[in-house]
Order: C-alpha cells, then structure tokens, then sequence
C-alpha cells in the first residue's frame, strides 16, 4: 500500500525544516552532546598536527617515531604528479612535513564528519522513540520523506560544519607552524579541495543516510549507535591502504571516490521511499 | 441530517499474531463529543492511531470525512488534532518552544497569537519559559492539550485527557471541551477508562472490550436497553411497614427515605402518584443508573 506524500514532489519543505532546526537547537543546548563532538576534531585537526610540524621543527626527522614508515610511504610514491609535487623540496624534512600535512592527514578528515553524523544521527529516530515524542511526529500533517530529510539535514548540517571548521583551523595551524620551513602556504594541495568540496559531503550524505535509517528501525540510541560505527570501517581502509602506500588520496582518487559516493547517495535516495511509511515507523518503536 | 465525520466499519488490526481490533465498527457524527470506553488493552489507542492513519488496518473500512486515512492521511492530520496519553512533548525544549515547533509542523499562520492564547487558556504562561521536563504531570499534560488546539482542528481526539490532572485541571478541560464543541462545533472523541469525568461531557458512548465494540448509544439509550428495572429514592413522610407499597419491593429503608425497585421507568409516575395520595413527597430520584454502573452492564450483558 502507497501513502500519501511518499514521493519527493509532495515533500513539505516548512515542516523539513522545522524538524532539522528543532534538533539542531536541541544538539546546542546540550553542552554534554555538542562538546565532545567537537573536542576529537579539534584534537585531530588542531593540536596533533601542530605539536607534529612544531616537533620536527625543532627536533628534526628524527623525532618522528615512524620516520622510517614516512619514508618508506614516500620512496613507494608512483611516479606522476605526486611524486613530482612532493620532489618539489630538496630537503627531506620540507618533503615530510608537506606530504604528512596534505596526503597523510587527509583521511582524518573522512573521519571527522563521520563521527559527527554518527553521533547526532544515531540518535535521530531512535531519540524520539525513547523520549516517546515520535508518536506526536507521526499524528502530525508531515509526510515521511520530509520528516526523514529533516532528520538528514540535522545530522548532515552539524557534520558539514565541523568538517569545514575543522579543513580552516588545520589549515590555519599548518601554514603558520610550517611557514618558517617554506616561507609560503603549503596548504591545501590541489587535492584538498576534492576532499572538502566533493567527498566529504557525498561520504557525509551517505553516513548520515545509513544512519538515519538505522535509528529509524531500531528500538533504541544503543542499538542505532553501535550500528552506526561500521560505516567508518571503509574509511579507516582507505586510512590503512595509504600508509601501507597502497592507495595515495590524491586528486584523482578523490575524484572517483566522490562519484562513486554520490551513485550510491543518488540509488538509496532513490530507492528510500520505498523502504520507510508511517505504518513501519510506529511498529519500529514497539517491536 | 448530520453527516457522520468518522466512520468504521469492521477492522481488524493485528500486532505480532495478537488481535488487538477485532471487527470495530462505529460512527461519530460531526458536531458530537463522544467516548470511546473500555478497560486498559481493549484498543482505545489503537483505534485513534489507525484513524488518522498513523497504522494500517489489517482489513475493514475507515473514512474520516470521507477520506480513507491511507490515502489522505496528511489531509486528515491536518484538519485533526491528537492528544496523545503521554502528552508525546520534549522535555529539553520549553513550553512556548515545543508549541513554536508544532504550529511549524502543523503550518499555523499566525503562531504568536495562537499560542500565546493557549498558554493562557491553559494557565501555562508563566511557565511558558521553563523546559517541559521540570513540568507537572498535569502541566504536562495541558500544554498536550494545547499542542493539539494549535491548528484549530475540526476534529479532536483526546486518548486519556484526563490522566494526572487534579479536580480543577480536570473540570477545567471538561470545560473548555464543552465550550470549544458548543462554540465552534468541534467534533470530538475521547478515549478514556476514567468514567465519571466524560459522564456530563459527552453526548454518546460507544463500549468497546477486546478490540470490538460491546454497544452504543446515548445514556438513556444504553439506560432504556440495560436497566429494566429501576430503582427509585425517595423523601416522604409515608409510612410503610411492610416490604412492599402497591405491590413495589422496597429494597433499601431508613426514616424519611424508600428505595422502591420499580419494573420499569414508565411506571415510575404510577408509584409517585400513590405515595402523594397518602403522604408529602419531598424528592425523588432514580439510582444506579450512572455511566460506571451502566459500563458494568453493558460489559457484565457481553460476556
């Protein structure tokens, strides 16, 4: 059986919104929610990787503990664009700290949002269902699709945010700790915008969407969050597949990367209205 | 002819393997406060869910205003309002926030005014700026109430309305129920197990036990269909020294007071009119014939 207002044409936009903003006020009201979300990030983008170029800075190659993992990443570079734009420098160190500042902590960033959406999107039906206000949602005139993508915007706002927040500071950090070594910025590499601008929101819409979904079948936060944590596992993949200099996150397969993110944003988009109605929401919540 | 403005007509709905709704079938006419009775589990809150299409009937017919709740489902929650039994508010957002977030949801056009007007019919203002969880359970409760008046709905479903409220918020929301079906015909259906708070409230009932409806009617329906005998009170100054007067047991005595069991109701003045011819008679009043007594029979005559 159809309901009604299961297509995208009769999407209530007023009332998506309404909901994306009532849980988003509710994320900032909560020091408790927002204050860790935030506290990893900062630690991940800000303070390691400038404690990292302030180090070698004054220690030189040899405070690194994994030099030798570095240089092995760096000598199994393919030859191309890359290696080309890393042999820019001469020195070893210069060519260290800009490719651990472009290509090595480029990952972290795939993490980032995911772990704000993870957090926030866990909790989106699932939230409802144990404060017992998602029955006041479903005898409201809001269609599921606009309150799912109300749910989406709220956790895919915040995760955006931070992402974007976060590619600001680290570049902030990078450019002034490294400046002494380069004397110009060194961030972002052609690469970056790639990341920030084409995979990070297809990954983050994706996250987000698989998350939501999640928490709109299961009973309870625990359940939807533990859930939640597997789609990182790609992520921390690709992570691994680069120290192992396997795979090098640069432009081009970032590129790839966003495209085949954004076909599997586009096919479950597509295919969500199938999947969720009133009647299977409200069953969720007892059984 | 009043048209009837819900109307149900044999459905089912089953969780789990479980009947909950068993071959429901009523009708509520617009303009009418009705009450829909039963014990804890008999599908009360079912039936609200399954009429504004919150869930999906196994079989069977249900149309609101015409309209099959599948289908205009957004239609129907648009024009109804729905309080639910556990108010269904958030607790981390104030009393003014949750109404702001509602009236988005429900499209309201003006919000302010209405809901600075409910805050006040509701005696909420001065909390207005407190976070629900530090409410009341009555307060909570009326703002539940006030939440589902936002978009000034035609039709009003109240599930336990009220549950947790003192005798003031109760005579209160009877109140102003009243009023809101007197004033602007609301139609309005309250679920309720609480029998003597809808008792003056509504004008008909309808008994359900076990996901099916037991009867209905209005109260002197039900009373002409359930009470054959009836019992009648009164203050005279007759004297009576045996059982009976005119052949009509007396079954309860004390000075200045009979309860006389009469067959029926038509012959109530035959007997008043005897106890005149011989004695002063001060008042007189039919007992046992209130909603909870009736609910008894009506349940007591199913089973």
């Amino acid at each position: 059986m159809k309901y009604q207002g299961m297509s995208f044409k009769a999407m209530d936009f007023k009332a998506m919104w309404a909901v994306a903003m009532k849980d988003m006020k509710a994320i900032g009201s909560n020091i408790q929610i927002w204050l860790p979300m935030l506290l990893l990030p900062i630690i991940l983008a800000v303070v390691l990787p400038g404690v990292l170029i302030f180090g070698v800075r004054i220690s030189g190659l040899q405070g690194i503990g994994n030099l030798d993992q570095i240089g092995r990443m760096l000598d199994s570079l393919p030859p191309g664009a890359l290696r080309n734009e890393i042999l820019t420098w001469r020195e070893p160190l210069p060519q260290m700290v800009y490719f651990v500042v472009n290509y090595f902590f480029a990952p972290f960033f795939l993490i980032i949002p995911l772990m704000v959406a993870s957090v926030i999107s866990a909790n989106s039906f699932a939230g409802e269902k144990e404060q017992q206000t998602l029955e006041s949602l479903l005898f409201a005139p809001i269609d599921i699709l606009s309150l799912f993508a109300g749910k989406l915007l709220a956790s895919f706002l915040p995760a955006m945010a931070v992402a974007l927040l976060c590619f600001v500071l680290y570049g902030v950090v990078v450019n002034i700790s490294a400046f002494p070594l380069f004397h110009r910025l060194i961030f972002p590499a052609p690469n970056w915008w790639f990341l920030i601008l084409w995979v990070i929101p297809f990954l983050s819409l994706l996250a987000t969407f698989v998350n939501v979904f999640i928490s709109a079948k299961v009973k309870g936060f625990q359940e939807a969050y533990q859930l939640s944590g597997l789609i990182i596992l790609p992520v921390l993949a690709l992570l691994f597949s680069q120290m192992a200099g396997v795979l090098f996150l640069d432009a081009m397969v970032l590129f790839w990367i966003g495209t085949i993110l954004l076909l599997i944003d586009g096919i479950l988009i597509k295919r969500i209205e199938h999947h969720l109605d009133r009647n299977k929401l409200f069953e969720s919540q007892v059984g | 002819m009043t048209e009837p403005i819900i109307e149900v007509e044999s459905v089912v709905k089953s969780f789990g393997g479980q009947r909950v709704i068993d071959g429901l079938s009523f009708a509520v006419n617009q303009g009418e406060i009705v009450g829909l009775l039963g014990p804890n589990g008999s599908g009360k809150t079912t039936t609200i869910r399954l009429l504004n299409g919150v869930i999906s009937p196994d079989s069977g017919k249900i149309r609101i205003s015409g309209m099959d709740p599948q289908t205009g489902g957004d239609e129907i929650r648009r024009r109804s309002g729905v309080m639910t039994e556990s108010a269904g508010l958030y607790r981390n957002l104030t009393g003014k926030e949750n109404l702001e977030f509602f009236a988005r949801l429900y499209g309201v056009e003006k919000p302010n005014p209405r809901i600075r007007e409910l805050l006040s019919d509701f005696g909420l203002e001065e909390h207005r700026s407190k976070k629900v969880g530090a409410y009341s359970t009555g307060m909570k409760k009326r703002l539940g109430i006030a939440k589902a008046l936002l978009h000034s709905p035609a039709l009003l479903f109240l599930d336990e309305p009220t549950t947790g409220l003192d005798p003031e918020g109760t005579r209160d929301l009877t109140r102003y129920i009243t009023d809101l079906n007197r004033k602007y015909q609301v139609t309005i259906f309250i679920c309720t197990h609480l029998l003597r708070q809808v008792e003056d409230v509504c004008r008909r009932f309808v008994f359900i036990a076990a996901g099916w409806v037991l009867d209905q009617g209005t109260l002197p329906e039900i009373e002409n269909k359930y009470l054959g005998e009836v019992d009648l009170r009164v203050e005279t100054e007759l004297q009576v020294s045996g059982d009976s007067f005119l052949g009509f047991p007396i079954i309860h005595r004390k000075p200045g007071h009979y309860t006389f069991r009469v067959e029926s109701k038509e012959r109530i003045p035959e007997v008043l009119r005897a106890i005149l011819a011989e004695a002063p008679l001060y008042t007189a009043e039919i007992t046992g014939r209130d909603l909870e007594t009736l609910y008894f029979k009506v349940r007591g005559d199913s089973r």
